[in-house]
């Protein structure tokens, strides 16, 4: 999604079979509770930034199916889409670039899809799972596999998840040569010709490595702990393919160039306490992220969580983060060492690789009623629970700016919205 | 760089001394309960991960499913 945001078209929301063919199922089952067969989980989420230069606007309505079959094995599908509008800013320069950014903005909607399915099989004590997914967007297309395997013991008081996914992406470009000095490289301006044979535009590989490891562990009654290791690598063509860097002070602009290798890794560490005489869960965690280009990152949570009555919880929760930039990352290559100028052989436009910090915070209603032992409720369901959630992402760039001026899109707010049936 | 080794330190020693904490069957209702799950799969922390994967540098924010309580 995130080359999404930054500019394309595209139309056509499919997935209503998925849903047709899940609500078909559901019709066959009668009404004793027998054992679950099927879920279906309904969402949709909307991500707003209310600035009067892009005005961002992000639906992310899903859909997803999964059939049980003798409690051992799931199948799963799953579809989403992306639906993106706003305005963008193609170009970059820092507060000595002539080039006046904001009214350069050009508006753009797009739409990605993504469909995936799995299985997963789950023993006693163990289970095992493979999936695949494939994205497609006007100018992005993406492929992964993805295997988890987990297992507890200590008479379930330690479960350790397992995971590894490969990627395998392509983005269009313009038609450059390998060979081409990056300062000598144009970006798109549309995604017009993309995955076609369209001399003026071609294709790039980006490969994805992703490795995941949890370890989950119930100390007392009321306390658990997770610990989970987060690596990842990415090679290929990392930039964002429509963004332009000024580089020189008479206001040359090139492709942004990014190293063409990237390794990440983070650990994350959360603690769970319920604190019987108040009924209240609390959450606090802290998350470190190092990767080859330098960034460092923290975030601190907390969160606390609570009934109002059976059925209904509510959650408040709050977050901040911090990140320090990539090490070629300027504000404006333009200038002058060291705080403006050019670092290094590469250069960025990219905010989420400058300094920033910023502050989320929100809220959670989940509602859930569950079947008797001799009744599905309605008639059908065995299980129901509804959620809505809002949050506040409030960004601070520390030395990020269009030109020389603050941007004004820096604050968001995500409202998700979530319905799960149980059959 | 020594804070780093210290808690890497730290997290050994509690996955080496995991094996002595012991909650029975009979006590994990709490740790069942909605509220004490790790929640990386609810559809609003999915949809939080997704936001912050434009907005902010770094990643693995993700959580693994699970609470402890052997009901996953």
């Amino acid at each position: 999604m995130k080359r999404l945001l930054e500019r394309r078209r595209r139309h056509g929301v499919p997935g209503l079979g998925l849903l047709a063919l899940a609500l078909a199922l559901v019709s066959l089952l009668g009404g004793r509770a027998r054992a679950q067969v099927l879920d279906l989980d309904l969402g949709t989420n909307v991500y707003l930034e209310p600035s009067k230069t892009s005005n961002l606007t992000v639906i992310n309505p899903s859909v997803g199916v999964t059939g049980h079959i003798a409690g051992v094995v799931s199948i799963d599908a799953h579809y989403e889409a992306d639906i993106v509008s706003g305005a963008t800013e193609s170009i970059k320069g820092g507060r000595l670039a002539t080039v006046d950014i904001v009214s350069s903005a050009t508006k753009f909607d797009d739409v990605r899809h993504v469909a995936s399915g799995g299985v997963a099989i789950t023993r006693e004590n163990t289970n095992l799972a493979v999936s695949y997914s494939y994205g497609t967007e006007s100018d992005y297309r993406s492929q992964a596999f993805a295997v988890t395997a987990g297992t507890n013991f200590f008479q379930k008081n330690t479960e350790i998840v397992l995971s590894y996914a490969r990627g395998f992406d392509t983005v269009c470009t313009t038609a450059f040569a390998q060979s081409d000095a990056p300062s000598v490289r144009s970006p798109l301006d549309a995604s017009d010709g993309c995955f076609t044979k369209d001399d003026d535009r071609a294709e790039r590989d980006v490969s994805l490595d992703n490795f995941q490891a949890g370890w989950t562990q119930a100390w007392t009654p009321v306390l658990a702990t997770q610990l989970v290791l987060t690596g990842a690598l990415q090679h290929g063509f990392l930039e964002n393919p429509y963004r332009a860097v000024v580089i020189a002070p008479a206001g040359d602009q090139a492709l942004e160039n990014h190293p063409d290798n990237r390794g990440r890794a983070a650990m994350a560490l959360r603690a769970r306490l319920y604190v019987r005489p108040i009924q209240v869960a609390f959450s606090a965690g802290a998350r470190y992220y190092l990767d080859t280009w330098d960034m460092f990152g923290q975030n601190y949570e907390l969160a606390a969580e609570r009934y109002l009555f059976e059925g209904l919880r509510i959650q408040a929760r709050g977050s901040y983060y911090t990140q320090t930039a990539a090490l070629f990352y300027s504000d404006d290559y333009t200038g002058g060492e060291p705080v403006d100028g050019p670092n290094g052989q590469y250069w960025t436009g990219d905010r989420e690789l400058s300094a920033l910090h910023n502050l989320q915070y929100g809220g959670r209603l989940v509602y859930a009623k569950r079947a008797t032992r001799d009744a599905r409720f309605l008639g059908i369901f065995l299980g129901l629970t509804a959620t809505a959630a809002f949050d506040v992402i409030d960004t601070s760039l520390d030395r990020f700016t269009w030109g020389g001026k603050d941007p004004d899109d820096t604050l968001g707010m995500l409202l998700s919205l979530g319905l799960k049936s149980e059959f | 760089m020594k804070q780093k080794l210290c808690l890497i330190a730290l997290c050994g020693a509690a996955l080496a001394s995991s094996a002595c904490a012991t909650v029975r069957p009979e006590q994990r209702q709490l740790l069942a309960d909605p509220v004490m799950q790790f929640n990386g799969e609810d559809p609003d922390a999915r949809a939080k991960e997704h936001v912050l994967e434009f907005r902010e540098g770094s990643n693995g924010r993700g959580s693994v499913k699970g609470g402890g309580c052997g009901c996953n």
